[in-house]
């Protein structure tokens, strides 16, 4: 760790660099950003930088509103947009208390614990997920329908598409600051990208998704587009996700991988399914935390709205990708409700500690679900025991509510914040009178 | 001599001290050993018998000299032969070795077996210097022949040899604890003339590419500080320059490669078995760090990031292989940070850590055996130099020695440590690196563990001279050894204090004020200065208190500082001893009553609360003295002992000050017994409701009875006192109001107004009386829970009360009264109010569902408009979610509805209430016991905080050292104040949903 501050101490000196950006998030997801001078930083990293946390949403007192950022060196990245030099460059902060102790508002904690107790039971856990997002003409004026910048479908190669140039520049730049992208191509909807980032380690993928938003936006601004993760800008498109693929590592050996088992996939795989699935209503806030995000869920298509699992089913909320033989260290499990809105830190959290809990409590895999979920009978669902995820935010919260697993997950602070901010944004949106009521009712 | 008439041979060898009598006497027989016995018809009388009875193990002995002289016969050269015979005829300081050494350890004997030729070289050891430990180590190393081990090998074999040579000094030595420094001192050159061998043959094998990099190994704990043990682990870390020309980055590969490769040549295990293992770890960023470093980089490393403990570890640092130059610029580099550690900011903390990890002392794996680790180990006493050499060395570089010994010399000398006690010190180090040495030479194994097998123990116990019963000696020699340097600890840590205040010469201690700061800093105490100057006051002069409280002090300061609040501890005790210090008991006890001194730095270091009761009273200091004097007293104690106190005052005013007093003392005597962690809960509830009741009778009795004197003629009402709410349920707090209702019942014939003035007169008179400003802290009475609220009458008759309950009563006085308990006044007339509100609180038909509703939105009503303004409404301790007032509401709920049916509802206890509700099955299970932990959470924490607060805590606390006292308050351990938040909002976020479904059942 030290040697890792003096190399960010000498390289902010060899690279000229005149800011430092000091990085963290809010409950939310959202982040935010505090701009050092380069002479502050030796101060930073040993006393951190002190901030009024009661203006940050989640972070309100816990005990003094005082709060201290603790850069991590170990995030130390130069910002490639903002011109070469003087150069700016950030960090990753861990957020505490005056007196050192980690404070238990801060998302990057909250994972970190989670980390922490599978590292006590001797797993890493790493993630690897499928970005969407939409790209649009411009920022949409308030009330106006946004514009795709294209007409395009799933892996259409766009002739001098924007969005390819688009790619481009955003992989290029998200290479440039050491996020490995995997794979990348245009989406089933006009204007919807993805972006596969390469698998890391749960802490890293979710500082890497940070960045990621804001690499995609600078770069759609500086070419005079719009990015975004809204899960759900269109009614008659697909939405975006963020499918998320996830594995436990024992050492060097992959921990759901076990040879000859169905789908290769080791008991500790199906607990860990088992958990997600079990406790997969109670996570849905935190993976699904907006009023929009519920529209994705239930709109059909690719999107899971079902508590099942399967191999090649896409309509599955857990789904087991199709073994590639001789390489076991790549079995995994792709989580599909998730949507690019979310709170990564958070969203690695939940899945993570569903996941453990089934394993810990040995819990027992439901039959896999072979048929499309989305193509059965109300009653064919009951019939087999299918449960629906929340239909909307006001579900997820009341199923998160009693969740003892969620409170412990989060931490009591954070896991009251969350659904006392979700609770108003849903009394909020019910207050809304939206266009399709005035279409409809209007005459009435 | 010969053996005495009738005693058979092995009888002799018995006696001479051998174990295995018959088996000694067939070895004795060996033909190997036929030239060397003298006296076979009486082989007991032999000179060889006789000096094997002299080592630590006689039969170890005597089997090791079979083997090793069938190794000698074995052997090529029969010089050999003959020269070791002759050794062993001759007797003398030759044979003695050898039978020590094979007595003393079987992994040398076996070295002995496969080396014969040695056994000369233990005849003739002598003390070696340093330099030719390297040299002939080095020697072997390189002039092996080659090979892919032979260089290791040779090494391996010149060490033992060498080991041998130490060895045989050692144990030679008629005191060997006196010989110990030398022996520990003669173990590191061995180690570092192997590290030295090491690194030359490392160098040799890696050719020309060597010579691009100037490697110097510093030795660091044990080899640095020139103390090693007979097998431990060698710690290093490596400083590595470039050559001339040579580019950084280059050198520091090549140094990393011979570090390694030296480490290997250490550590393998080859044919010829290993060294030991070279411990790189107290390198900058430890394991995860570069195995070398250039000197400056080593510099910037400590000038940022290094913690107090790395600082501890550079104490030891000592170039002692490789390059001279690098080495020496090394020490100098890192020298002046060592002594600027006091300085920096997390040493008090970390100090405060390794002085608790000394006096708590987490306990190791085999605590009770160990020598090192556990109570009063080694450890103990290394961590204790090293914190003072760390406080006092900055300023005085006299201070500053790596070898624990001279270190401690060095302490005495300066003032610093008292000479004795030093010296003690001393002593005890020296037996248990003793009996460390003796465990492990027996077979070269790092092990800091006594034995357990008896003949393990015996040999120990002979090896230090102990012969009538050596195993059970030595282990009691180790146990009270060990006592001692827990006791010494004390006295050199906190006692020089003393004399540095007092300015006396105690052992020759002369701690300068700032040196007694510097140390009181790392004791935690915030305010130094301050805390210096109530020692002195607490210690000067020549009174026999100032006398009896220095003897007190130093182990006080260190209870003291165990507590969230050490300068507020320290100056409670000098208030308490202004006051009471000339009293002839208060020194006596506290000198004389074992636990009293403790006890009461305890109570006043961790309660702000206890602290001004004492202050006010000193007197009430006498519990702490006294066994018993912790046992709450009942309500009938403490009634009478009011009473009697009140019936001697001359007015009013006075008797109820002096029954006040008596509530006073009782307060504090709770408070320390809540503290000490003897009671439950329920024991303070029940005896601070008891306490106030009882106060409030006898005020009551002497209102009458002044009233009565003054009016010339009888009172023509009874009254009566009924406790409601805490006070009723008889679970009051520390910081509870007393909530009751007054109740008057005129005499027959008596005229009904003017039984309702006497009332009201005393009743009034009664309030005047409580309210004024008093010894206790005031018990505020808070009648508003009458019918009518402030609005009407104070006091109401029966007669009245019917009437009212009757007419008008509401659901919320039924649900008022279910806590309602007579506390004071005329039991008969508690009897007619008890029968008249029965009916109205236990309905016969339970309730209606729309008096259900109201209660429910009343509750509802409460929550929002009674929280005050800016508390927090999870954490508010009565109104907050999953509060009191949830869990007390719904208990009163059920028993509003179900007491009439079942009688096991009926008491005004919330917590009884709840527990009979569940076993009735009113309550769900899970419920009624998420409701009773928050509840209960919440009332230890309310009360919590008033012991730390000395002033009421209604919520949370959001200041981290108030939550940290508070911690402490419940006997959590340091530190683990922030921890309440979690925990307070789990509990009473289950609490809130369990009263949503048992109030609202939903």
């Amino acid at each position: 760790m030290d040697r890792q501050q003096e190399f960010v101490l000498r390289t902010i000196e060899e690279r000229d660099i005149r800011f430092v950006r000091l990085w963290f998030t809010d409950v939310l997801g959202t982040l935010k950003s505090v701009a050092v001078a380069p002479a502050e930083l030796e101060g930073a990293f040993a006393e951190g930088i002190g901030f009024d946390g009661s203006v940050i949403e989640g972070f309100a007192r816990v005990y003094e509103a005082d709060m201290l950022a603790k850069p991590d060196p170990s995030t130390f990245q130069i910002l490639p947009w903002r011109g070469d030099r003087p150069g700016t460059a950030r960090m990753f902060c861990d957020i505490t208390l005056p007196d050192g102790a980690p404070s238990m508002a801060d998302p990057r904690n909250v994972l970190q614990r989670m980390l922490g107790r599978a590292a006590d039971l001797g797993f890493t856990f790493y993630v690897h997920p499928e970005i969407e997002f939409f790209l649009l003409e411009k920022e949409p004026k308030p009330g106006r329908t946004p514009t795709p910048v294209d007409q395009a479908g799933y892996f259409d190669h766009v002739p001098h598409g924007t969005g390819h140039d688009f790619r481009r520049a955003a992989i290029t730049m998200l290479e440039s600051m050491g996020i490995s992208v995997e794979f990348s191509h245009h989406e089933g909807a006009p204007g919807q990208n993805e972006i596969d980032l390469r698998y890391a380690d749960a802490l890293t993928m979710a500082d890497n998704i940070m960045t990621f938003r804001t690499v995609v936006k600078e770069v759609a601004l500086e070419q005079d587009l719009y990015a975004t993760f809204m899960p759900k800008p269109f009614a008659d498109h697909p939405g975006s996700g963020m499918h998320t693929h996830v594995s436990l590592f024992e050492g060097d050996r992959n921990a759901f991988h076990e040879p000859g088992a169905p789908y290769q996939l080791s008991k500790v795989g199906r607990q860990f399914i088992a958990g997600i699935l079990h406790h997969g209503a109670e996570i849905t806030a935190v993976t699904n935390q907006w009023v929009n995000s519920y529209k994705r869920l239930w709109g059909g298509g690719e999107a899971p709205a079902h508590l099942t699992w399967g191999h090649n089913n896409r309509s599955a909320m857990v789904r087991v990708p199709m073994y590639k033989p001789n390489k076991g260290n790549s079995t995994r499990v792709e989580v599909r409700t998730i949507d690019p809105a979310c709170n990564p830190y958070l969203a690695f959290a939940v899945l993570l500690g569903a996941g453990l809990k089934g394993i810990e409590e040995g819990y027992e895999l439901p039959p896999e679900t072979e048929d499309d979920v989305w193509g059965l009978t109300e009653v064919e669902r009951k019939a087999m025991g299918i449960k629906a995820l929340p239909s909307s935010l006001h579900r997820a919260i009341q199923a998160m509510e009693s969740s003892e697993l969620m409170a412990d997950v989060l931490g009591e602070h954070t896991f009251e914040f969350f659904l006392r901010n979700k609770r108003r944004e849903w009394d909020d949106y019910r207050a809304q009178v939206t266009p399709f009521e005035l279409d409809r009712y209007l005459r009435l | 001599m010969t053996a005495p008439r009738g005693e058979s041979i092995p009888g002799a060898l018995t006696r001479l001290g051998f174990d295995e009598p018959r088996r000694a006497l067939s070895l004795l027989d060996d033909p190997v050993l036929e030239r060397v016995i003298q006296r076979r018809d009486a082989i007991e009388d032999d000179g060889l018998a006789r000096a094997l009875a002299e080592t630590a193990d006689p039969d170890q002995a005597l089997l090791g000299l079979v083997r090793l002289m069938e190794s000698v016969c074995r052997g090529p050269a029969p010089a050999l032969r003959t020269r070791v015979e002759r050794v062993l005829v001759e007797g003398g300081v030759g044979r003695r070795r050898i039978l020590e050494v094979l007595g003393a350890s079987l992994a040398l004997a076996d070295h002995l077996v496969a080396h014969p030729e040695h056994v000369l070289d233990l005849v003739s050891a002598e003390p070696l210097p340093v330099e030719s430990r390297g040299e002939l180590l080095t020697a072997a190393a390189l002039t092996a022949p080659e090979g892919a081990t032979a260089g290791e090998d040779a090494l391996r074999v010149e060490y033992r040899r060498q080991l041998l040579g130490i060895a045989a000094l050692d144990l030679e030595a008629e005191h060997p604890t006196d010989q110990l420094p030398r022996t520990a001192a003669a173990l590191a050159d061995l180690a570092q003339g192997a590290l030295a061998a090491a690194h030359a043959l490392a160098v040799h094998r890696a050719g020309e590419r060597a010579q691009r990099c100037r490697l110097a190994v510093i030795a660091m704990g044990k080899t640095g500080g020139r103390e090693l043990n007979y097998i431990s682990d060698v710690d290093v870390i490596f400083a590595v320059e470039p050559a001339d020309g040579v580019p950084e980055e280059e050198a520091l590969a090549i140094g990393a490669d011979l570090a390694t490769s030296l480490m290997r040549i250490c550590s393998a295990n080859t044919g010829a078995g290993t060294l030991w293992q070279v411990d790189p770890a107290l390198r900058p960023e430890g394991k995860q760090g570069p195995l070398v470093r250039t000197v400056a980089s080593h510099r910037a490393y400590y000038e940022r990031w290094a913690k107090t403990w790395e600082f501890q570890a550079l104490l030891k640092a000592r170039p002692v292989a490789g390059d001279p130059e690098v080495g020496a610029a090394y020490v100098e580099a890192m020298s002046p940070f060592v002594w600027t550690a006091a300085g920096r900011e997390n040493f008090v903390s970390d100090a405060q850590a390794m002085r608790r990890r000394v006096e708590d002392h987490v306990p190791a794996a085999e605590a009770d055996r160990q020598i090192k680790l556990g109570k009063g180990g080694l450890r103990d006493v290394e961590f204790s130099v090293q914190l003072l050499q760390l406080v006092h060395g900055r300023a005085d570089d006299n201070l500053r020695s790596a070898t624990t010994i001279p270190a401690l010399e060095a302490l005495s000398r300066g003032g610093y440590v008292g000479r004795e006690d030093a010296a003690a010190l001393a002593t005890a180090y020296r037996f248990l690196r003793t009996l460390e040495h003796r465990i492990q030479l027996q077979r070269m194994r790092r092990t800091h563990l006594m034995p357990t097998a008896p003949a393990d123990l015996r040999r120990l116990g002979r090896a230090l001279g102990h012969r009538t019963d050596p195993a059970t000696e030595i282990l009691a020699r180790w146990r009270s050894t060990a006592r001692e340097v827990r006791r010494l600890h004390e006295r050199i840590f906190y006692r020089p204090l003393l004399a540095a205040v007092a300015k006396l010469s105690e052992g020759e201690v002369r701690l300068t004020p700032e040196a007694a700061q510097a140390r009181l800093t790392a004791l935690g105490f915030r305010d130094p200065k301050g805390a210096f100057n109530h020692l002195r006051a607490l210690s000067e002069g020549v009174s026999r208190r100032a006398a009896i409280q220095r003897q007190l002090l130093p182990a006080m300061l260190g209870w003291f500082a165990d507590e969230a609040d050490p300068d507020a501890g320290l100056l409670a005790f000098r208030r308490v001893s202004d006051e009471l210090g000339t009293t002839h008991w208060y020194l006596k006890m506290l000198r004389d009553e074992g636990r009293a001194a403790e006890r009461l730095a305890h109570t006043l270091g961790r309660s702000r609360f206890a602290a001004e009761l004492l202050e006010q009273a000193p007197d009430c200091v006498q519990f702490l003295g006294d066994g018993s004097g912790l046992r709450p007293r009942t309500r009938e104690e403490v009634e009478s002992r009011m009473r009697a106190a009140a019936g001697r005052q001359g007015s009013l005013d006075q008797a109820v000050q002096a029954a006040r007093t008596i509530r006073r003392a009782e307060l504090f005597r709770l408070a320390v017994a809540d503290l000490e962690g003897s009671l439950t809960t329920t024991d303070v509830g029940h005896a601070l409701s008891d306490l106030a009741g009882g106060l409030i009778q006898v005020a009551l009795e002497q209102v009458v009875r002044a009233h009565v004197a003054e009016q010339g003629r009888d009172l023509v009402t009874r009254l009566l006192v009924v406790g409601m709410g805490r006070l009723g349920g008889r679970e009051a707090g520390y910081a509870s109001d007393a909530d009751v209702l007054f109740v008057h019942d005129p005499v027959p014939g008596a005229d009904d107004q003017q039984a309702q003035d006497d009332a009201l007169d005393v009743v009034r008179e009664l309030l005047r009386v409580l309210g004024l400003p008093g010894p206790d802290p005031r018990l505020e009475i808070d009648a508003d829970l009458r019918p009518e609220g402030k609005n009407g009458p104070l006091v109401r008759s029966l007669a009245s009360y019917a009437a009212y309950y009757e007419r008008w009563s509401l659901v919320w006085e039924a649900q008022a009264l279910v806590r309602a308990r007579p506390v004071a006044g005329d039991p008969e007339l508690a009897d007619r109010f008890l029968a008249l509100i029965d009916p109205i609180r236990w309905p016969r038909e339970g309730l209606t569902a729309a008096q259900v509703r109201e209660i429910r939105t009343l509750k509802a009503r409460m929550e929002s408009e009674r929280l005050p303004r800016g508390a927090d409404r999870k954490t508010h301790f009565k109104l907050g979610h999953g509060g009191l007032s949830d869990v007390e509401w719904c208990a009163q709920l059920v028993q509003l509805r179900h007491a009439h049916a079942h009688p096991e509802l009926r008491t005004t206890s919330t917590v009884e209430a709840l527990t009979a509700a569940r076993a009735l099955g009113l309550v769900a299970a899970t419920d009624a016991e998420e409701l009773l932990e928050a509840w209960t959470m919440t009332s230890r924490l309310r009360n919590a905080g008033m012991l730390w607060r000395g002033r009421s805590l209604e919520s949370l606390p959001s200041d981290v050292r108030d939550a940290e006292g508070v911690a402490r308050v419940l006997r959590r351990p340091p530190g683990s104040g922030h921890l309440l938040d979690e925990e307070y909002r789990r509990l009473t976020r289950h609490a809130r949903t369990a009263y949503e479904r048992v109030f609202f059942e939903q």
